[in-house]
């Protein structure tokens, strides 16, 4: 009697001990380029990222995507100049995918490796570093992404003879919630 | 039977056995075998993903697993065009196409994609796929206003010295000379500003694209800078005609000077409006 009531409530359990596959959604962002010329210091915002995260056997992937044009400098003749040389018009997404174990979601820091597509270019970063702030079932992070325009194979513009500087860091805040 | 027989028999059968031979060896000869690892982005092995071979043209297929290492091999493969296809769990199925040659060994690696697609983020196929026509527009319109700037700022040194040039022609001063050099450079100003002026303006728009920041100032400063290039070489010829009859430059001749400073100011202005950010 006791055994078969043990089994009954041990298969009842299982369920609970079976592995259970996560989503995440982005639910907001904010991405910022800086741009640095002798004359100018420009950044250009988007908050038009959309992003997806799946969790399977403890590994999640994660994938974003911001269209190129979203992004806003204060300067509509200077955004349509950026689109231009970052060759905006046949490769108008910017794509970053990356890997993490499930388990990260417990640090405050977690070292991402991410893949960015971005004008034709597939480049890989090694261990960028976000910051991490868990609530509920919400999770903030923020971080810089060290993009160069030649990992891109983009020419740097120029103004009055004088080029921007290669180093064009991505500023990254994003929020993202757990799927119900 | 005969030993004629016995010896027309034995040569046919040891014609028909080499035959038979030939046959199996061009058969061996003849299949291909394609055989590679799958691993994931990160370069790790994937086990147990399918790997499925199909002939293009008579649409056999053979089906196969990677072992534990990610390894997998499909033997005995008819020399031809093949459609290979590579799933696995929690992987975006990867399609390709290969050609096996008559007795090779092919070797095809893959690397499996994530699960997710643009698709999952509500992206569709036309926002994710640019257009060579739109980046080729963007192309132009950046070639002709570098072309704007470009000239543009050329003709500040000509402009200056026009200004320069043209205390010594007016005002109480009678050398025909100074004259003469003020006409000049105002014209190489002239050619100059409307040829930059033809590149900003024929340079292609971008439908639906609303005109924002400091770009509106120098724009907005075209409309006193243009018309003041057309009024000042106007008003500069009626103020020439009357210091070549030796007359004092009066009426709406002498709004020459003014008209041109003011012009001179603004383009100046438009220059500065995109150069620094106020």
């Amino acid at each position: 009697m006791h055994k078969r009531f043990l089994m009954a409530l041990l298969l009842s359990a299982l369920p609970a001990f079976a592995a259970t596959d996560n989503q995440w959604f982005l639910a907001e962002s904010t991405l910022t380029y800086h741009v640095s010329h002798p004359l100018h210091q420009t950044e250009g915002v988007s908050h038009a990222a959309k992003g997806k995260g799946v969790c399977h056997a403890g590994q999640c992937e994660f994938l974003t995507a911001v269209p190129v044009k979203s992004f806003d400098s204060g300067d509509s003749n200077r955004d349509l100049h950026m689109l231009q040389v970052t060759r905006g018009g046949q490769f108008p997404m910017v794509v970053v995918r990356t890997r993490l174990p499930e388990s990260a979601d417990a640090s405050t820091t977690i070292h991402a490796d991410l893949e960015v597509q971005f004008a034709g270019q597939t480049v890989k970063y090694s261990q960028v570093s976000f910051r991490q702030v868990t609530q509920g079932d919400e999770i903030r992070i923020s971080g810089t992404i060290p993009a160069t325009l030649s990992d891109f194979k983009i020419d740097p513009p120029s103004l009055l003879a004088l080029p921007v500087k290669n180093e064009i860091p991505v500023r990254v805040e994003m929020t993202w919630q757990k799927q119900k | 039977m005969s030993r004629k027989t016995w010896k027309v028999v034995r040569c046919v059968s040891v014609l028909a056995v080499s035959l038979l031979c030939s046959t199996q060896l061009e058969g061996q000869i003849a299949s291909g075998m394609l055989s590679g690892t799958v691993t994931d982005p990160s370069g790790k092995a994937v086990a147990d993903a399918k790997i499925s071979v199909k002939n293009v043209v008579t649409s056999q297929s053979a089906e196969t697993q990677t072992d534990s290492v990610g390894h997998y091999n499909v033997p005995s493969l008819t020399p031809g065009d093949y459609e290979v296809s590579v799933s696995a769990e929690g992987f975006s199925t990867n399609v390709s196409k290969v050609t096996v040659a008559a007795g090779a060994k092919q070797s095809m690696d893959f690397v499996l994609g994530g699960a997710l697609s643009l698709g999952d983020l509500g992206i569709s196929q036309d926002q994710a796929q640019g257009s060579a026509q739109d980046q080729a527009r963007l192309n132009k319109r950046s070639h002709m206003l570098m072309l704007h700037q470009r000239l543009g700022l050329i003709d500040t040194i000509p402009l200056v010295a026009t200004v320069i040039a043209g205390t010594g022609a007016g005002g109480k001063s009678t050398s025909s000379s100074d004259r003469y050099l003020h006409l000049a450079l105002g014209s190489v100003t002239g050619d100059l500003y409307f040829l930059s002026a033809y590149y900003a303006i024929r340079a292609p728009k971008m439908p639906g694209e609303p005109v924002r920041g400091e770009i509106r100032w120098h724009k907005a400063l075209a409309w006193v800078h243009g018309p003041g290039m057309i009024l000042t070489p106007i008003l500069g010829a009626i103020a020439f005609d009357e210091k070549s009859k030796g007359e004092k430059v009066h009426g709406i001749a002498s709004l020459h000077g003014p008209v041109a400073i003011v012009t001179a100011a603004a383009y100046g202005a438009a220059i500065l409006s995109v150069t620094f950010k106020f």
